[in-house]
């Protein structure tokens, strides 16, 4: 019996995610390295499906942190520019 | 050939800790957020996607601020008719979290498909797809734009 070694996981919901939340194209580079996880894998290539599990969760974690990271900043900046002009009546 | 599953015990250290609690927090406030305020009423406050601003063309994300906003409303279709990719996300943390469950609650053993090459690469097919076909102004792709 071979002795296999435990398959990387693929972090497909985690690419998901990043594709949905930032509108850079880098959730689908997650999506296509998470692909190469179980292709890699079920050809015998250890070494490149663990790659490719290492970057499918590198490039989703950059993502999503990207976008929150400027997600927040144009909330800091026009939400508090919103509110100021509301609280401070408006009428002009 | 029986395929066990390594059962891991995490310990969990003070500083992840520390970094979910943060990452709880600040999902709860982004969420209520959303909860209140309507993306496509108030859309001054929300940020528009940079790929649409860059190129006129809808992303794969696109109107997921919006549907965010309606699902939490409890309108869900018309949250997803925002964006369908939500609703991919559901079945596949749902299918997750179910599998999870039974491996670790019963003995019976699960292939997960979504261990399977052919099912990440009709993921991933699908959501290219999705991305060229929401794009298209002509009936019936006009229901795929957000």
């Amino acid at each position: 019996m071979e002795n296999k070694p435990k398959r990387p996981a693929n972090y497909l919901a985690l690419a998901i995610i990043s594709t949905i939340l930032c509108c850079l194209p880098a959730g689908i580079v997650s999506i296509v390295y998470s692909t190469q996880v179980n292709s890699a894998y079920d050809e015998g290539d250890y070494d490149k499906a663990n790659r490719a599990s290492k970057n499918a969760k590198t490039w989703g974690i950059v993502s999503i942190v990207i976008a929150a990271v400027g997600w927040l900043i144009y909330i800091l900046i026009f939400g508090v520019a919103l509110f100021g002009a509301a609280t401070s009546g408006g009428n002009f | 050939m029986p395929y066990l599953v390594q059962l891991q015990v995490v310990e969990i250290s003070k500083l992840k800790l520390g970094l979910i609690i943060s990452i709880v927090i600040a999902l709860s406030l982004m969420l209520s957020l959303y909860f209140f305020y309507d993306p496509s009423e108030v859309s001054r406050l929300f940020p528009k996607c940079p790929f649409y601003s860059l190129t006129n063309l809808y992303c794969p994300g696109c109107g997921s601020q919006r549907a965010v906003h309606q699902i939490l409303n409890g309108h869900i279709i018309t949250g997803l008719r925002h964006n369908y990719l939500i609703g991919l996300l559901a079945v596949v943390l749902g299918y997750q979290t179910l599998l999870y469950a039974t491996h670790e609650l019963t003995d019976r053993r699960i292939t997960n498909l979504l261990h399977q090459t052919k099912t990440t690469k009709a993921i991933l097919v699908m959501i290219l797809l999705f991305w060229v076909f929401r794009n298209i102004n002509v009936f019936p792709f006009t229901e795929l734009a957000p």
